[in-house]
């Protein structure tokens, strides 16, 4: 695949989350959806302005849950019934009391790697590269003391001038251009 | 505009602290959520006097009656095990429930004085109390009133299970908890009122002496606790050892209690002051705790279970076969699915505690699965009931529906009484300012 050229986006530095907050409120609604806020720490009214809230890592933490419950339950069936069967005091093969305890382990173990691990994917992780690391004042402040927003050039809305022109009526300290 | 790290969103108007309401009065309804209560309770009582006329039906009242006087203390000692509990934590989710957690502390009187009617029937329920004596014992082994391993077993726990014994117990129990939540509502009247409120010290001489109560007030608790358990439901079998009884009852009361306080605060949170208090990450994190709750209730009555399940042996596992054979099946598997797999589903959800109108339904819901599994926990305890769950020619059973119905509705109007008796938000704590900020989306 050929390298990707062109714009990327539109990067806006400011000085103070307030600020980026606001700027973030306004492109939402001017109608820019393809953007992102990047920030040192984090903070909350920016994902809030965003719009947001919902991610699918409970989803797949859920499913990592049901497959480890599923799997322990009918390992040990499967030990305890076909591969090894056992006459312990006279009970039930499949006795499934005995059977809760790992599969409760097992669920906890997938659901738990499964967050972790979905939560690392859904976040595109790892990624070696990111065309915002071009801007150099990016890979200065980004994580110690300066709030960034871009508006990425995917958005229908986005033009190189008239993007500007909205990003430069707020107090920025710049506005570069990103390129990928 | 200045560099650094000002407040977030501290320029938008939206987004500035509330205001603490000028009343913290509770709100009026509540005279009219009691007129309600006492009507339930008037009819309840009503429909179960019919019962009284029935088969067996005397004794089915008694033990529901036993079930609802069970349930009140539930919520009055658990109530005060809670309160303490948020203060030695701290923590905005305790100052939100700690008024209603004091107005249940408060029925602990009430809730002695509903056990003063079982004393009296006792002799109904309980085989120590029906057998007080060795003599007694022996002549109702001799008309097979009672199997040898009862008459052995009653003779070797005379010391603690005879009717003197338990009288003094139970006294004890309630004397104690009286003392605690005495101590605890008096001290939270002059916490508010104290001239330096709002001040550093205040703040840290009030908190240090509420910690340094509540944090042996758990340990004695979960001792009395322990000992009422054992005294009122547990010797229902005399046969019967289970050392994870008391933690099991305390669980459940968290559980049960936890349900209360959101359910009281959410249907508060439609008037002043709570309308301002209730924050959404507030609800959410009581969501969660009950979440715990839930998980960890399941836990110990599973591991409860599982040990006595593997060691199989004759003193211990009848006490399952009884819950579980004859059609107590159908009752024990709706236990586990009421108390454990549907809160423990509904509670995974996110938006689901942070859903006002959802809440109260589950919480509703959670309180009917606790009286659900102390059913399953006391009636078949009785000949006519162990392992044989039967409702045709004992239409008394139904008592088990109306008369906890009319204790717990009881109980409840004397709660709101309370709940009325104080400002709903105790004022001298650094969280309520805490409590006035916006909240995030997280």
């Amino acid at each position: 695949m050929p390298p990707r050229e062109g714009i990327y986006g539109l990067l806006a530095e400011f000085n103070t989350p307030s600020e980026l907050v606001h700027a973030t409120k306004e492109a939402h609604r001017a109608g820019y959806r393809r953007m992102e806020c990047y920030t040192p720490y984090p903070v909350e009214e920016a994902a809030e302005a965003l719009h947001f809230h919902k991610t699918r890592v409970p989803l797949v933490c859920l499913l990592g849950g049901l497959m480890g419950v599923t799997t322990a339950f009918l390992m040990e069936t499967w030990v305890n019934v076909w591969a090894y069967p056992l006459n312990i005091a006279g009970r039930p093969l499949e006795s499934w009391p005995a059977f809760i305890i790992p599969a409760y382990e097992w669920t906890i173990l997938f659901a738990g790697f499964s967050a972790c691990f979905g939560m690392i994917a859904l976040n595109g992780l790892p990624q070696l590269y990111h065309p915002v690391f071009n801007a150099p004042n990016f890979r200065n402040g980004a994580t110690t003391d300066k709030f960034f927003l871009c508006l990425e050039a995917t958005d229908p809305m986005f033009s190189p001038a008239e993007s500007r022109a909205f990003l430069e009526q707020f107090p920025a300290v710049s506005v570069v251009e990103v390129d990928h | 505009m200045s560099s650094g790290h000002e407040h977030n969103g501290g320029h938008h108007g939206d987004h500035g602290p509330r205001t603490l309401p000028a009343s913290l009065a509770a709100p009026e309804i509540l005279s009219a959520w009691r007129t309600r209560a006492l009507i339930v309770f008037a009819v309840a009582t009503v429909l179960s006097v019919f019962f009284a006329f029935t088969h067996e039906g005397k004794n089915h009242i008694l033990r529901a009656y036993l079930l609802g006087y069970m349930i009140c203390f539930t919520f009055a000692g658990g109530g005060l095990v809670l309160l303490m509990l948020q203060y030695v934590s701290g923590g905005k989710w305790g100052l939100l429930l700690r008024r209603p957690l004091e107005a249940m502390t408060r029925t602990i009187w009430l809730v002695g004085l509903m056990f003063v009617p079982i004393i009296f029937l006792w002799k109904h329920l309980y085989q120590w109390a029906a057998f007080p004596t060795a003599g007694a014992v022996a002549e109702a082994l001799e008309r097979h009133a009672v199997t040898l391993e009862q008459a052995m077993t009653l003779n070797a726990k005379r010391a603690m299970l005879n009717p003197t014994a338990v009288i003094i117990q139970t006294a004890i129990v309630f004397g104690i908890l009286w003392l605690f939540q005495y101590l605890l509502n008096k001290w939270s009247l002059e916490r508010d009122a104290d001239p330096a409120r709002g001040t550093e010290p205040s703040y840290d001489r009030w908190r240090i002496k509420f910690e340094n109560l509540s944090g042996p007030g758990i340990l004695i608790y979960v001792i009395l606790l322990t000992v009422g358990a054992i005294d009122w439901i547990k010797s229902l079998d005399i046969t019967w050892y289970s050392s994870i009884w008391g933690l099991q009852f305390l669980v459940a009361q968290g559980y049960a209690v936890l349900a209360l306080g959101i359910l009281t605060v959410i249907l508060l949170s439609r008037f002043e002051p709570m309308k301002t208090m209730l924050r959404a990450t507030e609800q959410h994190d009581l969501g969660k705790l009950a979440f715990a709750f839930v998980m960890l209730n399941i836990y110990l009555c599973f591991a409860e279970f599982l040990i006595i399940w593997s060691g199989n042996i004759p003193d211990e596992i009848p006490w399952y076969l009884n819950r579980i054979h004859g059609g107590w099946w159908v009752v024990c598997s709706a236990d586990f699915i009421c108390h454990w797999l549907i809160p423990f589903c509904l509670l995974l959800s996110r938006d689901l505690k942070r859903n006002k109108q959802k809440m109260i339904w589950l919480t509703c819901f959670m309180i009917f699965a606790r009286c659900l599994d102390m059913f399953w926990l006391i009636e078949p305890n009785f000949p006519d009931s162990a392992g044989n769950l039967h409702i045709a020619g004992n239409i008394g059973m139904l008592a088990y529906i109306t008369v906890p119905v009319a204790v717990l509705s009881f109980w409840a109007a004397y709660y709101m009484t309370q709940l009325q008796a104080r400002p709903l938000i105790s004022v001298n704590d650094p969280h309520v300012e805490e409590m006035l900020e916006p909240e995030h989306a997280h």
